[in-house]
């Protein structure tokens, strides 16, 4: 959690709650009626925010976890339980989180689409379940009672307003944290979330029993709101509806939730007062929401965007790079980082790679070299655990790692970057590295970012060019400061001279940071630079190893990466 | 016994229809990787319009074709927003876009046949076929089941037999080089889509007159359709086929057992998640990402 | 036949290719060599419209095609043989063949390729390496191109089926049809070439006749790898 996102958390909170003390004092009865809908229905949004806008996963049943906390709230208000209403919005939130993991876990197993599938299935069910009971206090027209305090339409808006705000707070919070980092991220790349050494399955449950509980809380403000519901509240294709409003709009910011809880109040009835069909809103979210994402930018992206261009425009400076502001070097002793043997690779029957065996000293920095298909790529997979199928041991600093998940290698002191670019485009070049590295102050982060070269940390990652986001990427990996690093091809894309600061900045990572480094690279001057051993595959064998300059002299390596046999040539 | 037997019999008309739809459903996703929640609302259009036409004098069997071409149309429309802007995009991109399209679909399909207001669906066939143990075996019943079975066999036909059904089967498998080849991607896309919509359009007009037939009962009709499609790994058009059986049979089933009739759009739920926990029970992660 | 000038290509957002021109004459063979990550597969996406061209012209005979889609590129004549033998494994050997040409009598691509015969009825993708890397140019020329490109056609392929591919190749550049090579291993692609490119680092770095570095395989390994070591 930042100091950043405390700020903006307290700045969202006061922002609303003043608005609505606004709205409270210059609206007509009516239209504060009108706005407390609105406002729930912002609530409903914000939940929805938390699976879909934030963490990138479909879901459509976010009304029926709202029909959890409104028949909650009912059956509270039948027994007149203690605490009254505030109390039993809590309860009937804490009522839904069930339902919440319930249905999240499949999700720990699912790709999203399937996860979208289980969560109409849910929705359908559950339409079916509620339309079997009434809701409770039906028979006897018992309505929801609301608090002295928040009771007539005013005192009840404010109510809404509130809890709006504390949430959207809270979410904002959360956001700012390592987690909501890791839900940005699991939306661009599930594979290089494990490799910072985050357990995806946790994230997803979390986002999951969250949403469910701000859902939750959305239905029991609408049971205190209308005080007796039907089935008909929560739909199936209410569910849906919500979300295409929430595609479009951007739910996981707070003004793109009030925007698309206006919308959705409002826009009904300014269709009604126009004379046109109210249902027509439907098919106009509908187009908000392709077109949203044909631009893959919601409507809150875009304000923000044109808000930024208006209010900043200082870039920073690149700051002088003082090393002792850097992380702490940590000490790995003396044990390998990194031992391979007789590690074997097939797929089918082709064989990637045939009993290779390589080591990777502490302090070193060792090359790994080949041409195309030889297995370079394989190897890093299998050595950071996506390839688990693997003949042979792979142990770092003396400690096995056979059936070891990436994220446990992760966190065991085995850090990758990635040939394509993995990184989630909507973090900050800070959260990203925060993301990475766990546990680093602001001035260290400031510190990696003027080593490696990269000038602002509070830019998106959309916002800066491929090349630099290979720097980042590298940065990312080198700031955990595992046992060994494995870069896969950094220089990819990278001019002569970027390339020749890249290969200082490789050889420097030992000393300053302690971890050692393998470094799969076609770039040989790069190589030269910065590797003090390499070793040559081809066609998934070692076909030499040894000191990087003799290596690199041998015949067999030219044959390997030219096809010049030169005896024949001789 | 007998009334099992009379449900058995109602649940091989739902049944043939999810399977109709669900093999549309893994048609779609097989040859152009979309995931199609909206499958159902374009099949609601053109059974609407066939409902619509009807209404209006249009002898049934004309109303039956203008509604057949005009799902067809809706499909082409719907696919033509994907193959635009969403070609490259993934998976999920594109099932987010076919939901908000079955939102859109179903907003105007609502207006325009005036919300939940019920329509006279004509019965394309009606009367029973036989008898069996006493129970009526109705022809809608003996034509869903076989349109189903005669549709599963003829795309898998055209895919194998036909030049079309070759280069689909080669786009779908790698479209980059199905381009430099010089397939018409788009086209073929196209096509895929219109004839997507005529399937769902047909099981949707046979099967309306025993729903309630308004439009958006019809679009949701994606459930049990993807459920079914689910059961067949959006791969294999035959498990599909049976998959739509066994869940229209298991619901009607399940309705002939007082209190448990209100639960039956419980089913293809069940089924989704026990195919799921039971197919993905290796799986780690999206492999892919 | 083929002419491209101050072409920039981009691959996942990078500058890749930076101003590169290149020239196959008709009827000849013009080889393009250079190291792993060099730019040479997306020099060659970039021309027949994979990857996005930020700059340049691409000339097909003498018509401008770098606005052009990529099947449009396709049915204008210009064929790109991918690297990683790009047939559709699900599919046989004739239906491989049959998507691009129905109808066609296949005579002509067995004739060029007579193992393939063999091998109709057999999935693509229980193919030997060799007989896939035949089959994908056998159905590229099947659209009746006037350029081929031909991209790292002997990757992981033994040296005596290499030897019969490039033999292949030479034979249709006899019969009129012009060819862009792409290679890594440069040995027997410059045998049969008739100009030679070297690209480095998105760059070309040599342009010229085949002999010179054929008779000098330092030079070339100076091209390829960079650095003074070797001079």
């Amino acid at each position: 959690m930042t100091r950043d996102s405390m700020r903006s958390a307290t700045l969202n909170v006061a922002i609303t709650i003043g608005l609505g003390g606004l709205a409270i004092l210059i609206l007509p009865n009516y239209w504060i009626y009108l706005a407390t809908g609105a406002m729930i229905g912002a609530v409903g949004l914000l939940s929805l925010g938390v699976v879909e806008g934030r963490a990138g996963m479909i879901s459509l049943c976010q009304l029926s976890f709202a029909g959890v906390g409104a028949w909650t709230v009912g059956y509270l208000n039948v027994a007149e339980a203690p605490g009254g209403l505030p109390i039993w919005i809590l309860i009937g939130g804490l009522a839904a989180v069930p339902f919440g993991i319930a249905i999240g876990l499949p999700a720990l197993r699912l790709r999203g689409i399937n996860l979208a599938i289980v969560t109409l299935g849910f929705a359908g069910a559950f339409d079916a379940v509620l339309a079997a009971i009434t809701y409770p206090g039906q028979a006897e027209f018992l309505q929801v009672l609301r608090p002295d305090v928040f009771d007539g339409d005013r005192g009840y808006f404010l109510f809404v307003v509130i809890v709006f705000a504390v949430i959207s707070g809270v979410l904002e919070l959360v956001g700012g944290s390592r987690l909501g980092s890791c839900w940005l991220a699991i939306r661009h790349s599930e594979r290089a979330v494990a490799a910072h050494g985050v357990g995806i399955p946790y994230a997803k449950l979390r986002a999951f029993a969250l949403s469910a509980f701000v859902s939750g809380v959305s239905g029991g403000l609408l049971a205190g709101y209308l005080g007796m519901l039907v089935s008909d509240n929560f739909t199936m294709f209410g569910s849906m509806v919500l979300y295409a409003v929430a595609t479009m709009v951007g739910a996981q910011y707070p003004e793109g939730a009030v925007v698309g809880g206006l919308l959705g109040a409002l826009f009904p009835e300014l269709l009604r007062r126009l004379d046109v069909p109210q249902d027509l809103g439907n098919l106009l979210f509908a187009i908000g929401a392709v077109q949203a994402l044909a631009a893959r930018e919601t409507i809150s992206e875009s304000l923000r965007r044109a808000f930024c261009r208006v209010v900043r425009s200082k870039t920073r400076q690149l700051r002088r790079l003082d090393a002792s502001a850097l992380p702490p070097r940590i000490d790995y002793g003396n044990a390998p980082a990194l031992a391979v043997r007789g590690l074997t690779v097939r797929y089918g029957s082709v064989i990637a790679l045939n009993s290779v065996d390589i080591d990777v000293p502490a302090g070193a920095v060792v090359g790994l070299i080949g041409p195309n298909g030889a297995g370079k790529s394989t190897l890093i997979d299998a050595v950071s655990g996506y390839v688990l199928r693997y003949e042979g041991q792979i142990e770092t600093k003396n400690r096995p790692l056979e059936g070891v998940l990436p994220h446990r290698r992760a966190s065991l002191g085995i850090r990758r970057t990635w040939q394509t670019n993995r990184i989630a485009p909507d973090l900050t070049v800070s959260a990203y590295l925060r993301l990475a590295a766990g546990n680093i102050t602001n001035d260290e982060i400031d510190a990696v970012l003027a080593w490696i070269g990269l000038p602002d940390p509070d830019t998106k990652v959309s916002g800066i060019d491929a090349g630099a986001r290979r720097l980042l990427d590298v940065a990312g990996a080198v700031a955990a400061r595992p046992a060994v690093v494995l870069l896969d091809e950094p220089a990819a894309g990278q001019s002569f001279d970027e390339a020749a600061r890249l290969a200082e900045r490789i050889s420097e990572i030992p000393d300053l940071f302690g971890s050692a480094v393998l470094l799969v690279e076609h770039d040989m001057d790069l190589v030269r630079a910065a590797c003090s051993a390499v070793t040559v595959l081809d066609f998934g064998e070692v076909i030499a190893s040894g000191p990087t300059r003799e290596v690199l002299d041998l015949p067999i390596v030219k044959t390997a990466y030219l096809g010049v046999v030169e005896t024949e040539a001789a | 016994m007998n009334s099992l037997l009379t449900n058995a019999v109602a649940g091989l008309t739902a049944g043939g229809a999810y399977a109709l739809l669900g093999v549309c459903a893994t048609f779609t996703f097989r040859l152009v990787a979309v995931v199609n929640f909206a499958g159902a609302a374009i099949g609601a259009s053109g059974a609407f319009a066939f409902a619509l036409l009807v209404e209006v004098g249009t002898p049934i069997w004309g109303g039956a074709i203008a509604g057949l071409l005009f799902g067809a149309l809706v499909g082409v429309l719907v696919g033509e927003i994907m193959t635009r802007w969403f070609a490259e995009a993934s998976t999920s991109i594109k099932a987010a876009v076919s939901t908000a399209l079955l939102v859109g679909v179903t907003a105007v399909g609502l207006r325009v046949t005036g919300g939940q207001r019920p329509h006279e669906f004509p019965e394309l066939l009606s009367g029973s076929a036989f008898r069996l143990l006493g129970v009526e075996v109705t022809n809608t019943a003996i034509a869903m089941l076989g349109l189903a079975m005669l549709f599963t066999l003829l795309i898998g036909l055209f895919l194998n037999r036909s030049h079309v059904g070759l280069q689909l089967r080669a786009l779908s498998e790698r479209p980059a080089a199905a381009e430099l080849i010089g397939i018409p991607v788009h086209q073929l896309s196209l096509w895929v889509w219109a004839i997507g919509g005529a399937a769902t359009t047909l099981a949707l007009m046979l099967i309306a007159p025993q729903r309630a037939p308004n439009f958006l009962g019809l679009s949701l009709l994606v459930v049990p359709a993807l459920a079914s499609a689910l059961i067949g790994f959006f791969r294999s058009f035959w498990a599909t086929l049976l998959g739509g059986v066994v869940i229209g049979e298991m619901e009607s089933l399940i309705s002939g057992f007082s209190g448990l009739g209100a639960y039956r759009t419980a089913v293809p739920f069940l089924v989704i998640i026990a195919v799921l926990l039971w197919s993905q029970r290796g799986g780690r992660w999206d492999d892919a990402r | 036949m083929l002419r491209i000038s101050d072409l920039k290509v981009d691959r996942a957002g990078l500058p890749v290719i930076r101003e590169a021109d290149l020239v196959v004459e008709p009827g000849r063979i013009s080889v393009l060599l250079g190291a792993n990550g060099a730019g040479k597969t997306t020099l060659l996406e970039g021309i027949s419209g994979i990857a996005p061209v930020t700059g340049g012209r691409i000339k097909l005979g003498t018509e401008a095609i770098e606005t052009n889609r990529p099947t449009e590129r396709a049915r204008k004549g210009l064929a790109h043989v991918e690297q990683g033998r790009t047939v559709f494994r699900t599919l046989t050997t004739e239906e491989n063949l049959r998507v691009v040409g129905n109808g066609v009598d296949f005579a002509r691509s067995y004739a060029l390729f007579p193992e393939l015969e063999k091998r109709r009825q057999v999935r693509a993708g229980l193919l030997s390496g060799g007989e896939q890397q035949m089959l994908v140019i056998a159905r590229a020329l099947l659209a009746r191109p006037k350029v081929i490109m031909i991209d790292e056609m002997s990757a992981g392929l033994a040296p005596i089926i290499v030897g019969r591919l490039m033999n292949a190749v030479r034979a249709l550049a006899d019969s009129g049809l012009s060819i862009l090579l792409v290679e890594q291993f440069a040995a027997l692609a410059l045998e049969i070439g008739d100009r030679a490119y070297v690209l480095r680092k998105g760059q070309i770095v040599y342009d010229g006749a085949c002999r010179p570095l054929i008779e000098n395989p330092d030079l070339l390994h100076r091209l390829y790898l960079g650095g003074g070591a070797h001079a």
